[in-house]
């Protein structure tokens, strides 16, 4: 019951934004306390879970929630419940222009039923049906990107759509391989393509057939993922997307497409070992941290330079993915700091554009005079984001190194250690050049500190984490980890 | 039907499938890659049809008129109607000509008998023999899809390349389960539906379907 609720909470908020009689803020409002609940609801099937327990309904566990599940749940409702606060915080003098008017109520229930969708992806047990989840989720947002409907926006979606529906129809070929498998192994049953069945029986399965399928899977789920080489349509679909709609794609679709790989690590870890996972999430993961350092030394777009980023922190998150149970924990954990962290970032900047009506970095001049607490938060976010202590990104990324020598592969770790100083040296300058000068003259010093009151989530969840994991926090990642790498 | 003889008639409809993919490289107008597409779902069909009538599935042969009204019927229509109403017709000048892309398609099929010599030898089903081919016809779909300049045609190759993935799913496992199936069809209904909007809103915007016009964003 508890997780059909959690799934009826954005639903019923995307069936609101209907009818007519609802004002623009009354639409708000009910989206904002629906996203709470949901968000409560998830710290709820948390609580229950993170001892190793499992929270389920439906025929053969149909929905299913463990702990690994649950830390995807808390990042996806954390984020959206942000995002949708941000933009109601914000008014009718709305962050997003394009927003507006008749496009408001589309734009809304897209937004709740992009929620649903990721929500569901991680909650259900049958790996088809996750698989559809994910695809609706690129066509969901591949309307959200076009919204703006200028040529870039429509390049954007454009690529986005087709490179997005190309991979994950991959990941559709790797999951009829999977199934083929089971069938040709262990016959017909009803419920095969159920994690929880696939898992149990994963030792009796074919081993190159397996390979092939992880093959297929890591491709597809990767182009979600925005994995190097598979990223580009990233960069532009999260710099052409609404803010709100940036902060929830980087912050909890990225982590979602991770979350299907490693779903299946699991089943191809108890096949074939789990060396064979490792390797291949590694080559990606540095692969991945190297293409975003050489493309965010030369940005020109402060929108570009925070989708890099997420293309590099997803690389991290996959670098620790394959590092063994401390890895995984660590990559969890990342996922939860990078999600405070870049939703805060992304918000941010769709208030900055909003006020210089650039995304060019070069434009954007005495941010801190023009705009004192967004510029200071926005920069805030960004150091943080660049593992900069105090801040959760820097614990989790100090976890993840120390996961790396641990597993024994100081190399790899040492050379992903001399990408991220360079990507601080590059930012670094980025974020300079936007935050000192005169601002243009046209600026009056203008700012609008309680808008930004919805952010008090990101920053509480940064610090804290910053000084140290929380007792059930750290039960509950390593509840996770010991999922997908015992 | 005596097995020998069914798995024979898969195999031949399979490369008939495949066939109808490639049949888009080597015409021009957009028209026919439409009308290439019909054919190749509507063997498609004749396969699974195959495959119901052999095992006695009824469930396949929901599954038939399913496709057959998507991808036979509702898809090429919606394309036919976009391509008339945007007015372009050729693929003037794809990235890679005629010849160089039936070689190219020559490799990708050897390569999907390479990949898929695992699932070929673990696999016991009478289908077998169509395996490769399905998973050629993804290959070629994918080539269509980035060799091939005008948005129309990326959706074509988008939709081979997802035959490609049903004819698999059909073949080597008589059709996933039915709720999956069904979700698939959606998406992929849903998917083109989309696809056809950012179609019209190309032409309507950058007037012209060539996506190599699309290129503001770089970096």
């Amino acid at each position: 019951m508890l997780l059909i609720a959690l799934l009826a909470c954005p639903l019923l908020a995307a069936v609101l934004a209907a009818p007519r009689s609802l004002d623009r803020a009354a639409v708000e409002r009910a989206g904002v306390a629906l996203a709470g609940s949901a968000f409560l609801l998830s710290l709820v099937v948390a609580t229950r879970v993170a001892g190793g327990g499992v929270v389920s309904v439906g025929p053969e566990e149909f929905l299913r929630a463990d702990g690994l599940s649950a830390v995807l749940a808390l990042i996806v409702t954390g984020t959206g419940l942000v995002a949708l606060g941000f933009e109601a915080a914000a008014g009718t003098a709305a962050a997003t222009p394009e927003a507006e008017g008749a496009h408001f109520r589309r734009y809304h229930a897209l937004a709740e039923l992009f929620l649903f969708t990721m929500l569901l992806a991680v909650t259900v047990n049958n790996v088809g049906v996750m698989w559809v989840a994910v695809e609706a989720t690129t066509i969901i947002t591949a309307f959200l990107v076009g919204l703006r409907r200028s040529r870039a926006a429509l390049e954007a979606s454009w690529k986005y759509i087709l490179i997005g529906s190309v991979g994950i129809a991959l990941a559709f070929l790797g999951t009829v391989l999977a199934y083929f498998n089971f069938v040709q192994r262990v016959g017909v049953t009803p419920f095969a393509l159920h994690w929880t069945v696939l898992s149990r029986v994963a030792g009796a399965l074919d081993p190159d057939v397996t390979r092939l399928a992880f093959v297929f899977l890591l491709v597809g789920y990767g182009t979600k993922a925005g994995l190097a080489p598979m990223h580009t349509w990233l960069p532009d679909a999260h710099s052409e997307a609404p803010a709100p709609i940036s902060a929830m794609m980087s912050g909890c679709l990225l982590p979602v497409a991770l979350y299907a790989i490693l779903r299946f690590k699991v089943v191809v870890d108890a096949c074939v070992g789990a060396a064979f996972t490792d390797r291949m999430l590694i080559l990606i993961a540095v692969l991945s941290v190297l293409v975003a350092a050489l493309l965010l030394v030369r940005q020109a777009s402060y929108k570009r330079m925070l989708a890099y980023s997420s293309v590099e922190h997803m690389g991290l998150m996959c670098l620790g993915s394959g590092l063994g149970p401390l890895g995984v924990t660590a990559s969890l954990l990342h996922a939860v700091t990078h999600a405070a962290g870049k939703s805060m970032a992304f918000l941010l900047s769709g208030a900055v554009r909003e006020r210089y009506g650039t995304s060019r970095i070069g434009s954007v001049r005495g941010l801190l005079r023009a705009m004192p607490w967004t510029g200071a938060l926005f920069a805030a976010s960004v150091l943080a984001l660049l593992g900069l202590p105090p801040s959760g990104v820097f614990v989790s990324e100090i976890l993840l190194v120390r996961a790396g020598f641990r597993a024994g592969r100081p190399w790899v770790t040492a050379a992903v250690l001399v990408l991220l100083v360079g990507i601080f040296i590059a930012v670094l300058g980025h974020l300079n050049r936007m935050l000192y000068g005169d601002p243009p003259e046209h600026l009056r010093a203008r700012d609008h500190p309680q808008r930004l009151l919805p952010l008090a989530l990101n920053v509480a969840v940064l610090i804290v984490l910053g000084f140290g994991i929380p007792g059930p926090l750290m039960r509950l990642l390593g509840t996770a980890a010991g999922i997908v790498a015992p | 039907m005596a097995p020998d003889l069914f798995s024979r008639l898969v195999t031949l409809a399979s490369s008939l499938v495949l066939l109808s993919g490639i049949a888009v490289l080597w015409r021009h107008s957009l028209e026919a890659y439409i009308r290439a597409f019909a054919r190749q779902s509507f063997l498609f069909v004749v396969t699974i049809v195959l495959v119901a009538a052999q095992t006695g599935d009824a469930r396949l042969y929901l599954v038939a008129a399913l496709v057959f009204l998507m991808k036979v019927v509702l898809i090429p229509n919606v394309l036919q109607r976009v391509q008339r109403h945007v007015g372009a017709d050729l693929e003037i000048h794809p990235y890679v000509n005629t010849p160089a892309s039936l070689v190219i398609t020559g490799a990708l099929t050897l390569l999907s008998y390479a990949v898929a010599s695992p699932v070929t030898t673990l696999g016991s089903v009478p289908t077998r023999g169509g395996i490769p081919l399905a998973l050629a016809t993804v290959f070629v779909g994918l080539f269509i899809l980035v060799s091939r300049k005008s948005a129309l045609s990326q959706i074509i190759g988008f939709l081979v390349l997802e035959n490609g993935i049903a004819l698999l799913a059909v073949l080597a496992t008589f059709g996933v389960p039915l709720i999956v199936e069904l979700g698939v069809f959606l998406d992929v209904l849903l998917g083109v539906l989309v696809m056809q909007v950012f179609v019209y809103r190309i032409r309507e915007t950058f007037d012209t379907l060539d996506v190599d016009r699309l290129k503001k964003l770089r970096h």
